[in-house]
């Protein structure tokens, strides 16, 4: 079975410092995919390549057969891969449910369906009662649910999570990590970046550890927090994870 | 050749009062991020106001100097308090507007003040000074002068004092330098009403040379946008060389061109610029992409 | 801050619209029927400058060029070659855009005033090409058309007609902007302008939407050009590619209100006849007050009110639940 996205050691450096370097990285159809590591691990690096961002200095990207990696972060949209912003970037003009329409429109050119497709999502997120509101009233936590909605429209084949659990409560974690893990069943493969270690590491069906640029680690949650390597890429010292 | 080298010197001079002009615009530019579009009008009203000393007291534009340049301290302070800061949380069309209305606004109040008329001061020196063959005019060299020496003192208070340390903070990274205790508010009023001094110096040299009149700023604000532009958006270094550069343009291409095309160079040079070099020869990456990613 | 957006010209604004038009032409005297023509005129050129400036964030201090380009083209092809207005006016309105979708792409990765001082630049370089390429535009001198009425012509001998003609190109557009508003196009538009990146991760890919969105705003420039020339019957470079125009479209989409199609034509409604009053009133008096007031007018309200008219009234009706 081919996998759904491949990274063959994909590389990104600015000026001197190589963000990240020769990753490679396998996602197969149905995984729930965590990216972990320490700050400056390149972590966001390594995601907006794939999203299309950033530009690769080497390596390839392959997803679903096509390689994408010259591509620009619209025309990895447009090929199924949906991903959210850290910081939740909204359209500040528009209405929630237009929000969410820009990205249904990917499929449903008409404007009452992709409308339709709109309210869907935001059902699906437990937005529903802030349809028609301006998005400058959602909170921080509801944005978030936003990003998630906004995604979710676009249909995609691939969903990137970037840090959706940073700023949340630990409750509003809670009910966002059932969500997430439940969208494999769905259909939809996820590769998740996070920082917030527990919520991940329950959840995710595989996980792979960044470190300096590099993949130290890849493997089962379980292994991985055993891991002493992971260990102490993170603390320093050894001290367990999970 | 003796042409030659007499239009690139004359343009070399002449760009470094064109520099001193935009030094204002450029440190406004880099600090606060804003563009002033009623800059070229501060520099008519000052004019003005070198003029008027000159006329109604009997003295010269360098002595008027005395009272222009805090004078313009002052109002680039009250139009800062009045307009800049209020605008600068709301979208960037607000300022944008808001300066371009002031921009009209003085022009047309200078109009109905001042009439459309040209003014002009005395000259103050008889002849021309000579160096080996080529002269200039004395205004053009006094100008010239002024104008590296502002540079200098410019480049000392940005390099050795808290306040010059402040604003280059401010200019790398505004939020990096509000966390670290810079006053924001303060450095952006101090700023904006510094540059407004600096072209109430370029004022008092530039009306020997030039005469005032209602729409005099038109002229030059162009001028001033594309040298801070090739300079790079809050280096003062920059601004003088792009003066520089804009000024040895315009007096070979007035002379060697047809004059009226003249001024279509700096403004192809200018999208040349924007295309190829949007941050300016010593500007700092980046810069271009300010305004709505802020 | 935006007033409630909608896809169809509701019948209200039609009527209103409608009522404008007859009260124009039947009550009018000629003399205000001059100001009636410019009025209608300038706000369809403030709705097409609001496609680039509110819709797409793309805000133009050089859209007079595109102006100029419309009305050079098709009174060159009038003049010169015999073509008739009716067809030169599209034929000037899409060298427009395409001189506008140029813009575009040559300021791509330009943003805030960087963009904006590149439109008044390449404006500048467009008039003092039409000031001197003599043989081509006339020059200084400018062009004119003869005024020998008729209708193949396109020159009116009643000002009912050409404020009719107006009207018309008012309504044109308007009705374009308003299905443009609430079409797929349009939220791509609004998205480009809100978050470049967002749109992106949406699959729209912005330098298209932009360079579309600027082409759109020039070409019915452009074609509000060629109507002018040949409601005035003279062009000349230094008033029909200058700042001053470029300004006043901007000005009165933005007083009107950007981002929405009522704006604009608000704008135009309350400025265009106060400032042709003021400028006759008072011009020999105290030349420049007419322009004083107007710029006072823009400065408080970009600092009150930056939703404009539009937008302030948008706020006093209840504002639906828009901040």
């Amino acid at each position: 079975m081919t996998a759904l996205l491949t990274l063959d050691k994909v590389s990104r450096r600015f000026d001197a410092l190589w963000a990240v370097r020769d990753v490679n990285l396998t996602v197969e159809k149905g995984e729930l995919l965590g990216l972990i590591g320490p700050n400056g691990a390149g972590k966001s690096t390594l995601f907006n390549l794939i999203a299309g961002a950033l530009l690769p200095s080497g390596g390839e990207i392959v997803f679903d057969g096509q390689n994408v990696t010259t591509w620009k972060s619209h025309q990895i949209a447009r090929i199924g891969i949906a991903r959210t912003f850290q910081i939740p970037k909204p359209y500040r003009q528009l209405s929630v449910v237009e929000n969410v329409m820009l990205t249904a429109f990917q499929h449903n050119h008409a404007v009452r369906a992709a409308r339709e497709l709109a309210v869907r999502s935001l059902n699906d997120v437990g937005l529903q009662d802030y349809v028609d509101a301006p998005v400058t009233t959602l909170t921080v936590g509801l944005l978030k649910r936003l990003e998630v909605a906004r995604a979710l429209a676009l249909q995609p084949k691939l969903v990137l999570f970037d840090e959706i659990m940073a700023g949340l409560t630990p409750t509003e974690v809670g009910v966002m990590t059932k969500f997430i893990a439940e969208l494999p069943a769905r259909g939809i493969t996820v590769v998740w970046v996070e920082h917030v270690l527990h919520a991940i590491m329950r959840t995710a069906t595989r996980i792979v550890v960044l470190n300096r640029g590099e993949l130290i680690a890849n493997g089962k949650p379980a292994d991985i927090a055993k891991d002493p390597a992971v260990i102490k890429a993170y603390l320093g010292e050894e001290l367990s994870l999970a | 050749m003796s042409t030659l080298g007499q239009l690139v010197l004359s343009g070399i001079f002449l760009g470094g009062i064109y520099a001193l002009m935009s030094m204002g615009l450029t440190l406004v530019f880099g600090v606060l991020r804003v563009v002033n579009f009623a800059h070229g009008e501060f520099l008519m009203v000052a004019m003005y106001g070198a003029w008027a000393i000159t006329f109604y007291l009997g003295l010269n534009p360098y002595i008027a100097a005395i009272a222009v340049v805090p004078a313009m301290f002052l109002f680039g302070a009250l139009v800062h308090r009045v307009m800049i800061a209020p605008a600068l949380d709301k979208p960037h069309l607000v300022v944008v507007f808001a300066t371009m209305g002031l921009s009209i606004f003085m022009q047309n109040v200078a109009l109905m003040a001042m009439t459309a008329d040209l003014w002009d001061v005395p000259p103050m020196f008889a002849r021309s000074v000579t160096i080996g063959p080529f002269y200039f005019k004395a205004e053009l060299l006094i100008g010239f002068a002024v104008t590296i020496v502002c540079t200098i003192l410019l480049q000392w208070l940005i390099r050795a004092t808290y306040l010059g340390k402040a604003i280059r903070a401010t200019v790398q990274d505004g939020e990096a330098a509000m966390l670290m205790g810079v006053p924001i508010p303060r450095i952006f009023l101090i700023t904006f009403a510094g540059g407004s001094a600096l072209v109430g110096i370029a004022a008092c040299v530039m009306m020997p040379l030039f005469s005032v009149f209602p729409t005099v700023g038109l002229n030059f604000v162009l001028i001033a946008f594309v040298i801070v532009v090739l300079g790079g958006m809050g280096s003062i270094e920059g601004a003088l060389l792009g003066g520089i550069c804009i000024g040895v343009v315009q007096s070979l291409s007035g002379y060697y061109v047809a004059p009226a095309y003249g001024q279509m160079f700096y403004f192809i040079l200018f999208l040349l610029v924007m295309i190829f070099r949007p941050n300016g020869f010593l500007g700092q990456k980046g810069a271009a992409n300010i305004g709505i990613n802020e | 801050m935006m007033p409630r957006r909608g896809s169809r010209v509701s019948v209200f604004e039609l009527a209103l619209l409608a009522v404008f038009g007859v009260l124009a032409i039947a009550v009018l005297p000629p003399t205000m029927q001059d100001i009636a023509v410019l009025t209608f005129l300038w706000a369809g050129l403030a709705l097409a400058w609001n496609l680039a400036g509110g819709y797409a964030g793309l805000i133009s201090f050089g859209h007079a060029a595109f102006f100029g380009i419309g009305a050079y083209a098709s009174t060159i092809l009038f003049v010169n070659l015999g073509l008739t207005p009716w067809i030169g006016i599209w034929i000037g309105g899409l060298i427009a855009g395409a001189a506008g979708a140029i813009l575009a792409v040559i300021c791509a990765r330009l943003r805030g005033p960087f963009f904006i001082l590149s439109t008044l630049a390449a404006s500048e370089v467009v008039r003092i090409a039409a000031l001197n390429w003599a043989t081509l535009t006339g020059g200084p001198e400018g062009l004119s058309i003869p005024p020998v009425p008729g209708l193949a012509n396109m020159v009116f001998a009643s000002k009912d007609a050409y404020v009719i003609m107006m009207l018309v190109f008012l309504v044109a557009v308007f009705a374009f902007t308003k299905w443009l508003e609430g079409s797929r196009y349009g939220y791509y538009l609004f998205a480009v302008r809100d978050d470049a990146d967002a749109a992106s991760a949406a699959g729209v890919n912005p330098l298209l939407v932009r360079t579309v969105a600027m082409a759109l705003s020039a070409g019915i420039t452009g074609i509000g050009g060629s109507l002018f020339a040949q409601y005035f019957l003279y062009l000349d470079p230094t008033f029909m590619i200058s700042p001053e125009l470029s300004f006043q479209f901007a000005l009165l989409a933005a007083v009107g209100g950007l981002g929405s199609a009522v704006g604009p034509v608000l704008g135009s409604f309350l400025i265009t006849p106060m400032s042709e009053l003021l400028r006759a009133y008072l011009g020999n008096h105290a030349a420049g007050l007419h322009l004083v007031i107007y710029s006072g007018l823009l400065i408080v309200v970009m600092l009150y009110f930056p939703g404009g008219i539009a937008g302030a009234l948008a706020r006093l009706s209840g504002g639906r639940g828009k901040r």
